[in-house]
């Protein structure tokens, strides 16, 4: 989705006149009955017509057929005139269909972008696009004009999308506590509007004495005024704001530091140096789009003069932002504050509180070794550099205690960064309250007695509360519990009104983002069970009878009072604000000063105990599904995580030595089962079971936690997934992230043995030039020299940067024996493919053949697609795979069938470690290398199809004729990049989760584990109907026994095209502007790693930010930089999808010696293990070739001779 | 052979106890006499001074003998195993390939290891009927016939692989090409097209040089048959409330197979040109089948498949297991069928280890010439195949090749137990043969699991490793496949001429012109 492509934002939208609704008069078939709700309703035909289209009802919803359900999603949307104005939801309520007069500007068959924002587990809030086909949402996108999310977004607001269509939601509201039948049945919003009045204003009458409230955490000006509004209206009522996975150190520390709650706002784009204690700041972060734009913009040096910055973690869990550092200590949470606390004291913040804990630590069991020590002199030098103030950040994580946090505010104020590298703004009331003392002040008053009635509102206390609060059964005190919830769940599973909620697609709502950004959610799709929004809800709560709880006006009486939107202004804003997706950005705030007392003595009242094997530490963190909300969402699920790449589960993380000292080895990569032992991790009094697993990198005596699995009163898919850590998480004395003086042991009873599926089992390179990568120096020193000596047949090679750290500096040129008929031409040295400097690229050979006659395919006419994915940008995060499998229509196979290894996406992440380089603080040993189809010029796939079913096209993609395809799987075979994804059974058509006539049968063979998301037949059967609806029309659905793979998103680039003929914009098939469009794993990536474009593109120029000018395409510049190559080159399967190799930049005076070397001769290493070890010995005659190697040398006497047989086939191929 | 008298049809009813034995005088230090090293002293290819009576006698008397209790039981089990195997293909085409364990990694495994296996096994036939009779070879005429069978039925079962294997079989007709509006014609540079052209071909061929050996021999039954009828009006019918004689029955069906054949001049004649045309035909086609077999692993570009040596290595291993598979049956046979022994003599035998020595040699050869390549050409991803996939054991490496067991399986089947055939005591001996062939017909199983599997489990990109695990699918299929090739060979053995009479008799003594009688 490109700005262009977009409505929203194709020149300045003018206000549109309000068409009112009401008064249009629409012919069908003569007859006028279409009028405006209002009068229409007491029409008996109307009525009549009202209750059997709208989908209100759920049942009568899932009978009915696809195409029933597009009429009236399409209805609904045309009748909210958002057609009429495209990117703004226009506020009427009415439906009436557009099988007759369409709104002029929709296109059936054509999306239509709208814009609205999302609130994600942890505080985070994204912009977003919605795609939406005749008033169906398919995909979500970044919203381009939202400060935070830059057209960016994340796995999680990519795959919300699936939430809406699940068909487990809630669907009509429910009574219980009465008898078994009453029950059962539905009600109806009527019901419960008329039982809330009764209710509440005999509540009302008490100023709500009994009454309470837990809400979800949320920035949101409505909402606010909400919670003012029942607050004005039951006194006495209590209030809690809930966020599960919140740590109230991060709000302490910042009271502590600046007096009141502050939250931060990076801005990394500015840092030189950022240390990071323990904070994930890339991954598990509200803020993780922004940072991670910010990070990225300085992570991937174009030329040799360009500068990086520096990141220097210090953590306990391996995160993606740990995974990306240039250094990395591994330490236990108590150990990083003591690091912290060096640091400190090195900078001369709270010096003597700094010292007496440095003291403590190097106390303490060594832990403060000297390479630690040297660690921190050297890192404090690094940001007391010259002309650093202000460039650099010192950043604590949730795990970290209120005085490191504090510390950290105190140290980025004494290096400048306050106001530079880090702004502040003021917490809201509900935002800086502490979710697990606000959910104990309740639990206690539900076992006084002393609460009648519990409205819980987005949140699932009963699930993810602390054990110790045993909140579950202290719900059932309250004589009324009333839950309004989406999904089933384990509180509504005690409430006594069940009330079904809107998701955020459905309903009306505002936001404020992290950075300050007010954006409005808006309706893409009327309810499609007729459930309400949290502040419909709260408003019948306060007293609105179900009209007057309408979402739209109370959003919009809010706003008429903030600044900005006030009077005659009010109408040209609001639709201004609605149409981009923002309603106002925050000024800055003041930038608070930092009482250095306080800091310093929190810090002094802080003591450090380290960890051991009998007293061990825990840290907790959000996966996939973040905090539990999204248990349901099978994509989430079955997206691997990045570091461990288990699906389907969360482990326990713990290092290497901690498994073997607990017996906890788990089975090799290559067993079938993949068992791990099941533990008892118990703290507090309190007990969990979990899944252990190992991977490099986590310090001794740690355990790490994830959040959001282990639910029991859940849809279908999310049955049986991992194990509940909340029970241990936010006990007395410790906070929901960290958790001290934990045991664990084998588990004893139940099940002792538990099955995690990863979808990569194997992680080291093995030696090959994989994922390349240097380190800053020797991309400055090396980055511009070409080799261009002769191989040892006398052949000229010409390889870049980066095509000199694999295979191809070791093995002669390739010589084609072959006119490659879509170039006319053999196929010369392989690096050819790259070099498209000064619009020469490789793609300009001639076009004709040697009669004169045209190719059919012509790879010298543009455009020529082509990708390039930094491996320097790129985070790990995944958001790419989700991003495809949302396009693409790309299904979910389950966990059992991921084990067999047949995980269906196209674009996946695959997570490297290399070598020992984990203790110590050289721990640049992680690497990501997002691998999609690379769509090869030379396609091994191709040749090999009996049936002609993958082909190449005339713009260079590889295209996969699903028609045409009868799955002999030779193509994937032969594919060395692996990228093809069989349909081994229907997973698209009918069985969307692996399922298969005879599995369970099958499964039980072995003894092996059911397969827990197993959906049975009948209820797939609803399933599909409703999931179907949240398909790309424009991506054929394969059925069983096909191929498939990513094409480039060529739904994209034709929709661009046609984009360009009908607008009559500059350009034809030959030229689309680069960046017109982006295929969706480009558009998703919050790092910008990935880029998509026309190769040929090389001489048009494009204005670039800072009134520079680009020219060509920015993938053309890309695939010509001396940093991209071809993943296994050698093979000349000429991808054109090009990787750049990564740069680290490490503190030089932190260096290892062994690393040194591969400063000082990069070329020798392939991947990052010392490379070809078996070729160690002829390291030093190649230095010699690399150094001066006279041309004329390149002959070696002996081995013309043995290689006469070679040289006499050059000869007589002419070559 | 025009006139038929009575009493031998009688005669030829109780085979088995008639053909009296007229022992020759043999050395009974040279096994049964035929395994004689003096060269001048040409060993007898008949054993008991057989007459083409006898002969005649013998063979067809295996058909129209009664059942024997052992064959009712072997055909019994093949057909329920076959029974299995085609409720397994059943079950598959309903449900889908992902019933197999087949994965995005591995993405062939016991499907394209069963193909090669079988078409490999359907070598031998072929080869001795065609290339030892170019070769004049007279002592193919004994196990031709039945080698034949064994190949027919062989390629059947290797066919099934591939049509079954794909994703869509319904759309399995788009390999071939078939004229279309869409002029969209198969890729005619892919392995797999050559593959269906050359099997199809080599089926197609072999099943007529087959089937063109047996009219005369079918001739024969055919007239034994009408002769019984015409002698006796009693006899054998088909079920006791059908009138119709067995004879009759026979009578039909030889008759109808027989296409006509009067044993005259002019027929042996044709039939004689047309035997050596279809033999000049076969020969390149035993060559050729499995080499195109081995493109589609040596045209990929997947270090362990792309391999200049997989034709003639394919070939030999081919032969090889081929070999096996024929001893493996006639062995038995020998044993449990009276006088068979006569026919297949202890020379057979032997000549027939020898081959299993020579081409398991050269296979062996072929798995060192592989090592020395993957290190001659430097190529890491090559020589990792050899040392890491499939070599290094997981006990001594962490690093290891978990499916080391079949490499190391493969390599004691195939190379390691034939040498046992340097002795002369073990290639003379029925029972040791028929133990070597059975290892090497799982080694040669081995080799093409070896060849697929490992190759695949562990190719260019370490992140995209994974395994292969077989499922009660996989193994019930393939099982299934043995039970269809058994009871395909059970039903040969009992309707149709197991050996070619005309030619046997034509190696013994007395057809030869300077024989004294």
């Amino acid at each position: 989705m490109s700005l262009d492509q977009c409505h929203s934002t194709v020149g300045e939208l003018a206000v549109v006149k309000p068409r009112s609704v009401a008064n249009d008069q629409i012919g069908v078939d003569g007859r006028k009955y279409w009028r405006g709700l209002e009068d229409a309703a007491d029409a008996p035909e109307f009525r009549d017509w009202l209750e059997k289209e709208l989908p209100t009802d759920a049942s009568r919803l899932l009978e009915s057929s696809r195409r029933t359900f597009l009429k009236l999603m399409g209805a609904s949307v045309a009748l909210a005139g958002a057609a009429t104005l495209p990117g703004c939801r226009r506020p009427d309520h009415k439906i009436y269909p557009y099988s007759k007069n369409v709104p002029e500007d929709v296109i059936p068959g054509r999306s239509i972008y709208f814009a609205t924002s999302i609130a994600l587990p942890g505080g985070a809030v994204e912009g977003l696009l919605v795609e939406s086909h005749e008033g169906r949402p398919t995909k979500l996108e970044g919203n381009p004009l939202h400060a935070g999310s830059n057209g960016k977004s994340s796995a999680m607001a990519q795959a919300s999308i699936l939430s809406l269509y699940d068909p487990d939601r809630l669907k009509d509201p429910r009574f219980t506590g009465l008898s078994k039948e009453e029950n059962e049945k539905p009600r109806s919003w009527q019901d419960f509007s008329a039982w809330s009045m009764q209710h509440f204003g005999t509540l009302k009458d008490t100023q709500g004495a009994g009454l309470a409230f837990i809400v979800d955490k949320k920035r949101s000006p409505s909402r606010d005024a909400m919670k003012q509004r029942v607050k004005a209206m039951y006194p006495k009522a209590m209030w809690v704001a809930y966020d599960p996975t919140q740590s109230d150190d991060v709000v302490k520390g910042s009271e502590i530091a600046f007096g009141k709650p502050m939250r931060e706002v990076l801005h990394l784009d500015k840092a030189d140096v950022i240390v990071s204690f323990d904070r994930d700041f890339l991954g598990d972060d509200a803020a993780m789009i922004r940072n991670s734009r910010g990070f990225a913009s300085k992570r991937s040096p174009l030329t040799t003069k360009d500068g990086m910055n520096r990141l220097y973690m210090v953590e306990s869990s391996l995160s993606l932002t740990g995974a990306k550092a240039d250094h990395r200590i591994a330490m236990a949470p108590g150990g990083i504050a003591t690091v912290a606390a060096a640091l400190a004291s090195a900078l001369g913040v709270a010096k003597s509180a700094a010292d007496r804990i440095a003291g403590q630590m190097a106390g303490a069991a060594g832990e403060m070794s000297a390479e630690t020590s040297k660690f921190v002199a050297e890192l404090a030098k690094d940001l007391k550099a010259e002309g650093r103030t202000g460039k650099v950040v010192v950043l604590a994580g949730p795990s970290q205690p209120a005085a490191v946090h504090a510390l950290c505010h105190s140290m980025n104020a004494a290096l400048g960064a306050g106001g530079n590298t880090v702004h502040y703004r003021a917490m809201s009331e509900d935002e800086a309250s502490s979710s697990v003392a606000g959910l104990k002040t309740i639990a206690d008053a539900l076992n006084a007695g002393k609460i009648g009635t519990l409205v819980c509102i987005g949140v699932n206390p009963a699930y993810d509360a602390p054990g110790d609060l045993k909140f579950a059964d202290a719900m059932g005190k309250a004589a009324q519990r009333i839950t309004l919830a989406a999904e089933p769940d384990e509180t509504i599973e005690r409430s006594t009104w069940h009330l079904p909620l809107a998701h955020t697609l459905e309903s009306w709502g505002d936001l404020e983002s992290v950075e300050g950004v007010f954006s409005p959610v808006q309706p893409m799709i009327a309810p499609l069970y007729g459930a309400k929004s949290e502040l419909e809800v709260l408003a019948m709560i306060c007293g609105d009878d179900l009209e007057k709880a309408d979402g739209y006006e109370l959003v919009r009486n809010v706003w008429k009072s903030r600044p900005g939107f006030t009077g005659a202004n009010f109408e040209k804003a609001w639709r201004r604000g609605l149409n981009d997706g923002v309603f106002a950005t925050a000024e800055k705030s003041a930038q608070p000063s930092v009482n250095d007392g306080p800091v310093a003595a929190a810090l002094g009242a802080w003591t450090y105990s380290p960890a051991s094997s009998d007293k061990m530490d825990l840290v907790f963190g959000m996966g996939a599904i973040g905090d539990g909300r999204f248990s349901n969402n099978a994509w989430l699920n079955e997206l691997p995580d990045p570091i461990t790449k288990v699906v389907w589960d969360n482990v326990a993380l713990v290092s290497e030595n901690t498994a073997k000292k607990f017996g906890l080895e788990q089975d090799p990569e290559t067993d079938k089962k993949r068992y791990t032992k099941v533990i008892d991790i118990s703290v507090g009094g309190q007990m969990i079971k979990a899944a252990p697993w190992t991977i490099p990198g986590i310090p001794d005596n740690t355990v790490v936690l994830r959040f959001g699995y282990g639910r029991v009163n859940v849809g279908l898919v999310g049955e049986g997934t991992g194990h509940n850590v909340y029970p241990i998480s936010g006990l007395v004395g410790s906070s929901r992230r960290f958790a001290a003086g934990a045991k664990i042991v084998r588990a004893t009873e139940g099940e002792r043995d538990y099955q995690v599926v990863t979808t990569q089992h194997h992680g080291s390179m093995e030696g090959r030039a994989i994922v390349r990568e240097v380190d800053l120096l020797a991309w400055q020193k090396f980055g511009d020299a070409r080799d261009t000596n002769l191989d040892s047949y006398g052949n000229q090679r010409d390889l870049a940067f980066a095509e000199r750290l694999g295979e191809l500096s070791h093995t002669p040129v390739n010589i084609n024996a072959y006119v490659n008929p879509q170039r006319g031409h053999k196929d010369g040295g392989v690096a050819k493919g790259t070099q498209a400097e000064n619009g020469s690229s490789s793609y300009q050979y001639g076009s004709k053949d040697a009669s004169g006659a045209s190719r059919p395919v012509d790879f010298t006419k543009g455009p020529q697609w082509g990708m390039s994915i930094d491996l320097g940008s790129c985070t790990g995060c995944s958001a790419c795979t989700i991003a495809c499998q949302a396009e693409n229509n790309i299904p979910v196979v389950g966990k059992i069938e991921v084990n067999k290894g047949r995980e269906m996406h196209w674009i996946r992440v695959d997570r490297y470690f290399a070598g020992d380089s984990f203790t110590g603080i050289n721990a640049s040993s992680v690497f990501f290398q997002p691998v999609a189809c690379v769509h090869c010029e030379n396609a091994p796939c191709e040749t090999v199809c009996p049936v002609n079913a993958t082909v190449h096209g005339p713009e260079g993609i590889n295209y996969m004729v699903y028609n045409r395809c009868i799955g002999t799987r030779y193509c994937a075979n032969n594919c060395p990049y692996k990228v093809r994804r069989f349909n081994f059974f229907d997973y698209g058509v009918k069985k969307i989760n692996g399922a298969y006539i005879g599995q369970e049968a099958m499964e039980s063979v072995g003894a092996g584990p059911k397969n827990h998301n197993l959906i049975p037949p009948r209820l797939r059967e609803r399933l599909d109907e409703i999931t179907k609806l949240g398909m790309n029309p424009n991506v054929t659905i394969r059925s069983r026994g096909v191929m498939e793979k990513c094409n480039y998103c060529m739904q994209r680039i034709n929709e661009a095209r046609i984009e360009i003929k009908l607008k009559n914009l500059p350009g034809d098939r030959e030229k689309i502007p680069d960046g017109f469009f982006q295929v969706a794993c480009q558009q998703a990536c919050p790092s910008d790693a990935i880029t998509f474009g026309d190769l040929l593109d090389t001489k048009t120029p494009y204005p670039e930010a800072g009134g520079k000018t680009r020219t060509g395409s920015r993938a053309a510049n890309l695939a010509a930089n001396p940093r991209s190559y071809m993943l296994l080159g050698y093979l000349n399967a000429r991808p054109r999808t090009t990787h750049m190799a990564g740069i680290r930049n490490p503190n030089p005076a932190l260096v290892s010696e062994a690393r040194q070397k591969l400063i000082d001769d990069p070329f020798h290493h392939g991947g990052h293990e010392g490379g070809h070890e078996s070729e160690h010995e002829h390291a030093a005659e190649h230095k010699g070739e690399h150094a001066a190697r006279p041309a004329n040398n390149a002959f070696d006497p002996a081995k013309t001779i043995t290689d006469s047989g070679y040289k006499l086939s050059l000869a007589v191929l002419g070559a | 052979m025009s006139a038929i008298h009575p009493d031998e049809i009688n005669a030829g009813r109780l085979t088995g106890a008639i053909p009296t034995d007229r022992p020759q005088p043999l050395d009974e230090r040279t096994g049964d006499g035929t395994l004689i090293d003096d060269p001048a002293v040409r060993a007898p290819l008949v054993l008991n001074n057989r007459s083409f009576h006898d002969i005649t006698n013998m063979v067809c008397g295996y058909v129209e003998e009664k059942p024997a209790g052992w064959w009712l039981a072997v055909a019994g089990l093949a057909s329920t195993l076959a029974g299995v195997g085609t409720l397994m293909i059943i079950y598959l085409l309903i449900t889908g390939v992902g019933v197999w364990g087949l994965n995005n990694r591995v993405d062939w495994a016991w499907d394209i290891t069963n193909f090669v296996f079988w078409i490999g096994i359907g070598h031998a036939g072929t080869l001795i009927s065609a290339i030892l009779c170019l070769l004049k070879q007279k002592w193919r005429t004994s196990i031709n016939r039945a080698a034949e069978a064994m190949t027919i039925f062989a390629v059947i079962c290797a066919g099934t692989f591939p049509g079954i294997h794909v994703g869509r079989v319904w759309f399995i007709w788009m390999v071939f090409p078939i004229p279309n509006a869409n002029g969209i014609w198969p890729n005619f540079k892919s392995p797999l097209l050559w593959d269906v052209f050359a099997v199809s071909t080599y089926f197609t061929v072999s099943a007529l040089f087959w089937y063109m050996g047996m009219i005369p021999d079918m001739a024969t039954l055919r007239d034994r048959a009408v002769g019984r009828l015409k002698a006796s009006s009693s006899g054998p019918t088909v079920a006791p409330f059908l009138k119709l004689r067995v004879d009759q029955l026979r009578a039909w069906i030889y008759g109808f197979l027989s296409l006509g054949w009067r044993f005259s001049s002019r027929h042996w004649q044709h039939y004689e040109k047309a035997y050596l045309l279809l033999a000049g035909v076969s020969t390149p086609l035993v060559l050729s089948v499995h080499s195109i077999v081995s493109f589609d692993f040596a045209t990929s570009i997947l270090p362990g498949w792309h391999t200049t040596i997989f034709p003639p290595y394919f070939v030999a291993g081919a032969i090889f297991g081929g070999f096996a598979m024929v001893l493996l049956l006639m062995i038995p046979c020998r044993e449990l069928y009276p006088n068979m022994k006569d026919l297949i003599t202890l020379r057979h035998l032997e000549n027939m280890a020898k081959i299993i020595l020579v081409t398991g040699s050269m296979v062996g050869f072929a798995y060192a010439m592989e090592f020395f390549i993957a290190w001659y050409s430097g190529n890491k991803y090559e020589a990792d195949v050899f040392q890491w996939n499939r070599v290094v054991p997981t006990w001594l490496s962490a690093r290891g090749a978990p499916y080391w067991w079949a490499y190391w399986a493969m390599i004691s089947c195939n190379v390691i137990s034939p040498q046992l055939f340097w002795f002369r005591r073990f290639r003379t001996s029925a029972f040791w043969i028929f133990i070597v062939s059975f290892i090497v017909t799982i080694g040669m199983w081995f080799e093409r699991f070896v060849i697929i599997v490992t190759s695949l489990h562990r190719a260019f990109l370490p992140g995209q490793w994974g395994m292969f695990f077989p499922t009660p699918v996989d193994i019930l299929t393939f099982v299934g496949t043995v039970g269809i090739f058994l009871f395909l060979f059970m039903l040969f053995l009992k309707f149709l001429p197991a050996f070619a009479m005309s030619e046997i008799k034509n190696v013994t003594p007395q057809a030869s012109p300077h024989e004294h009688h």
